[in-house]
């Protein structure tokens, strides 16, 4: 009897296992195995209402009722309608005492239940300015610092779709003209013909000057140039007389995008179109860019009997170096570009040129953009890309190339950062 | 000891009984707590898969703008950071809603999202990224199956309250409630026949208003019978960092039209086929087409730009039933930046109208779903973000479960 009386108390004891295991093992609700991560929603929140920093100026302005209300309707309209939310805008005091202090919230329920969780974000006011100083290029070489961006009023353009000379002229006067001590936009093809001439239009320095052209494949001609012996060869000499120039004044020339040197033109002096409706302009061919590396290359003028040079590549990516220096100043191209009219790597040494910047690595013998260097004098920046163009390039290459340093201003964070915590909560359902 | 040997054998008995039945009360509480691990094991798992698809770009990072296969898959803008998403590499993926389009005449299937007549993005299963692939490339093929759905999270809709003078109604609605007082930017594009043109003509009319306190807002066009012409309009709404698209269309004529399909990706090619060639209708005859593309710039408007008539046909005619050389024409965008391709046609002097088609799927908000189906799956772990594609606000939901097999218990 005893052994059955000490089996019972063995079972009485299991039991009493199996109900204090089985009360703390029972299968939560749905929402405790699977909830939605509400960390991660507040803090997408909060960065899709700042996408175009609206977010940061309601944090600084949560007196002003349009703007505060706004951020309000745009956060109820963001969230779906079972969660609830609780937004709340803290200064950033610098205090050793209290680092935080309320400013302002806002909340769609009184409680946010038992199942909440939040996220913070900093935003910087807009009257913050983190200032930069770029060193001015030619600042302490001495000579040059002269950009000259051809904005020819009179020169249309060719494989720049989408864009007209002067707009892609105006974005890179506002991207390049504070690295540059003077920065000339070269009107008309008369100025085009003064600077070629060693004749300044501003007073500036028109030796080791950079001269970009924003028409395209075409290049502006002055009316003057536009007879013998420039005219010989379809306009090939002309283009010999621009490469001879280039290395005259140390200039660095800058094609930014095709075909470098493929048309000249004029609208005033060309009346026939160039076979795809655009008038005022002359088709010189592959003989244009032949003729202008020889001239650069201090050759005398010669017929061209080479030809077409270039190659396509279809998508070349963006080199080591032109990353890091996109970086650097900021500037974000696509890192994938189409290049149609890559330039053989035979260039080098057919012309005694240096690649002193390459914004591509070279594939198959082809080089899709770089900055080339005579051996004496004169640069020369291709693109050979294919339109529509992107200026972004032409000023990376630039600036790869020139290097000006960045001076960045210290600034603190005591008064221009706020902190927007968003904390939110589920309602309805299991 | 005939009593104690009796004792023995039922304490024996009812101790083996008992422990039988403790056995299988044990494995019961042990099996719900496994299932509960695996279940916030598969949450926690829907939760990281989000973020790696949404938080990397992928390999290559611009596959979305090409039309190889990536190597690893995400979808991230890879000019950006965070939650921004490529409007591109959205396009390249397999839609699971829309029923497959065949086109004969190159021999493709094409991938759908249709959102009504005109409204169409059709992309060669050959260019697009499968559910399979994804699954081997995420390295959950044989764990786990999903569903991707990228939802806007604005919604733009756009009614006509009379024809003549064209009176339009824009409600703009988020995901909780209106969009009160956004301001909206439109485009209004009317179509002209064939007046004394090969070509159908249009005009495009840009401009600016305000919602309402019920996110509605009203346009009327004076002068503009809708019952005359055909016209589309396309419509930005925005407040606060949220940004919707909505659009509508009217068109007199659609027993023959154009039907854009994206051929490729990097060079930007799409050809122009005649409908009857693929959904076949009644009465067919020759339509004549004139295209263009607008873009939406940082300031919320549209910007037209010109397309480039020296890599494809921007105005051209089109005959059903011509043979594959003949059967459509081929026009290119020169863009990576989402846009809207627009593309007019006319029979006659009278008889017009206008398809569009996203370059870019967020240019006008199509929705994606990506994956297999979770309605067929016993438990599903859901979660989501709130995500920019294009400019555009979306959420984007994922529904993951195990394919290991396991049942529901509790």
């Amino acid at each position: 009897m005893m052994r059955t009386i000490e089996v019972l108390i063995v079972i009485i004891i299991i039991t009493g296992a199996f109900i204090a295991a089985s009360f703390f093992a029972v299968l939560p609700w749905p929402r405790q195995v699977s909830p939605v991560n509400l960390r991660r929603l507040a803090f997408t929140t909060l960065q899709m209402l700042d996408s175009n920093y609206d977010l940061s100026r309601a944090a600084f302005e949560t007196e002003n009722y349009t703007i505060w209300g706004g951020l309000q309707i745009a956060l109820s309209a963001s969230l779906p309608p079972n969660v609830i939310y609780n937004l709340t805008v803290y200064e950033v005091t610098g205090e050793t005492t209290q680092l935080y202090t309320f400013i302002d919230s806002m909340s769609n329920a009184e409680s946010l239940g038992v199942t909440s969780d939040a996220s913070s974000y900093m935003v910087a006011s807009s009257n913050v300015t983190f200032n930069v100083v770029p060193e001015k290029i030619g600042e302490h070489s001495g000579g040059g610092g002269t950009l000259y961006i051809l904005n020819c009023s009179d020169a249309p353009g060719w494989w720049i779709t989408g864009y007209t000379a002067q707009s892609l002229a105006q974005d890179l006067y506002n991207l390049l003209s504070p690295y540059f001590s003077n920065t000339i936009m070269v009107q008309n093809t008369a100025q085009l013909g003064q600077i070629l001439g060693n004749t300044s239009l501003q007073g500036e320095t028109v030796q080791n000057a950079v001269v970009i052209n924003t028409c395209g494949e075409a290049v502006p001609i002055p009316t003057a140039y536009c007879t013998t012996p420039y005219s010989n060869d379809g306009y090939a000499y002309y283009n010999w007389f621009l490469g001879q120039r280039v290395r005259q004044y140390n200039w660095t020339w800058a094609s930014i995008v095709g075909y470098p040197f493929y048309y000249v033109s004029n609208i005033g002096y060309f009346t026939g179109q160039n076979d795809w409706g655009i008038y005022g302009m002359k088709a010189v061919y592959a003989a244009g860019l032949n003729s202008f590396l020889r001239g650069l290359n201090g050759q005398g003028y010669v017929t061209d009997t080479i030809g077409w040079i270039t190659s396509e590549l279809t998508s070349v990516p963006l080199s080591t170096d032109a990353i890091y220096y996109s970086n650097y100043y900021g500037i974000y191209p696509a890192p994938y570009q189409t290049a149609t009219r890559a330039l053989p790597v035979g260039i080098t040494s057919a012309y005694n040129l240096a690649v002193t910047t390459s914004l591509f690595d070279p594939v198959s013998g082809y080089r899709a953009g770089a900055v080339y260097r005579n051996n004496v004098s004169g640069g020369f920046l291709a693109l050979g890309l294919t339109r529509t163009p992107d200026i972004r390039l032409t000023a990376l290459g630039l600036l790869a190339d020139y290097k000006p340093r960045l001076y960045r201003s210290e600034y603190t964070a005591k008064g221009t950062s706020r902190i927007v915590v968003l904390q939110l909560g589920l309602v309805g359902g299991a | 000891m005939v009593s104690s040997t009796i004792d023995h054998m039922v304490a024996v008995t009812v101790f083996l009984a008992a422990t039988l039945l403790f056995i299988g009360l044990f494995n019961q509480t042990i099996q719900t707590a496994v299932i509960y691990q695996r279940h916030r094991a598969t949450a926690t798992k829907a939760s990281d898969l989000l973020d790696n698809m949404l938080l990397s770009p992928g390999i290559p990072v611009n596959w979305g703008q090409t039309d190889i296969v990536p190597t690893g898959f995400g979808l991230q803008d890879p000019e950006f950071t965070q939650y921004r998403i490529s409007p591109f590499s959205l396009m390249r993926l397999n839609s699971s809603t829309g029923t497959p389009v065949y086109y004969p005449k190159t021999g493709l299937t094409y991938s759908n999202i249709t959102m009504g007549f005109g409204q169409s993005l059709l992309v060669p299963f050959s260019s697009t990224l499968n559910y399979s692939t994804a699954l081997r490339l995420l390295g959950i093929n044989g764990t786990y199956g999903f569903s991707l759905t990228m939802t806007p999270i604005v919604t733009v809709s756009i009614s006509e309250v009379q024809s003549n003078p064209l009176t339009l109604s824009i409600n703009v609605f988020g995901a909780g409630s209106p969009l009160a007082y956004a301001e909206v930017s439109y485009c209004f594009m009317i179509i002209k026949g064939r007046e004394g043109g090969a070509y159908p003509s249009y005009t495009i009319d840009y401009g600016t208003t305000l919602a309402n306190s019920a996110g509605v807002a009203s346009l009327v066009f004076p002068g503009f019978d809708g019952t005359e012409d055909s016209y589309v309009i396309i419509a930005y709404a925005h407040l606060s960092g949220l940004v919707g698209v909505g659009y509508h269309e009217h068109v007199v004529y659609d027993e023959n039209y154009v039907v854009p399909f994206v051929s490729n990706f990097e060079t930007g090619e799409v050809l122009l086929a005649h409908s009857w060639d693929v959904h076949g209708g009644d009465h067919p005859a020759e339509i004549a087409y004139n295209a263009t593309f607008v873009l939406l710039s940082e300031d919320f408007t549209l910007r037209e730009m010109p397309l480039d008539n020296e890599t494809g046909k921007i105005v051209g005619k089109l005959n059903y039933g011509q043979d594959p050389q003949h059967a459509y024409n081929n026009l290119t965008i020169n863009t990576h930046n989402p846009g809207i391709l627009i593309v007019t046609y006319s029979k006659s002097a009278v008889e017009s109208g206008v398809v569009i088609m996203p370059w870019g799927i967020s240019s006008l908000a199509f929705p994606v779903t990506f994956g297999g189906d979770s309605s067929k799956q016993e438990w599903v772990a859901t979660d989501m973000r709130q995500v920019i594609v294009g400019g555009i606000a979306y959420q984007a939901k994922i529904a993951l479960w195990s394919l290991e097999g396991y049942q529901v218990v509790g």
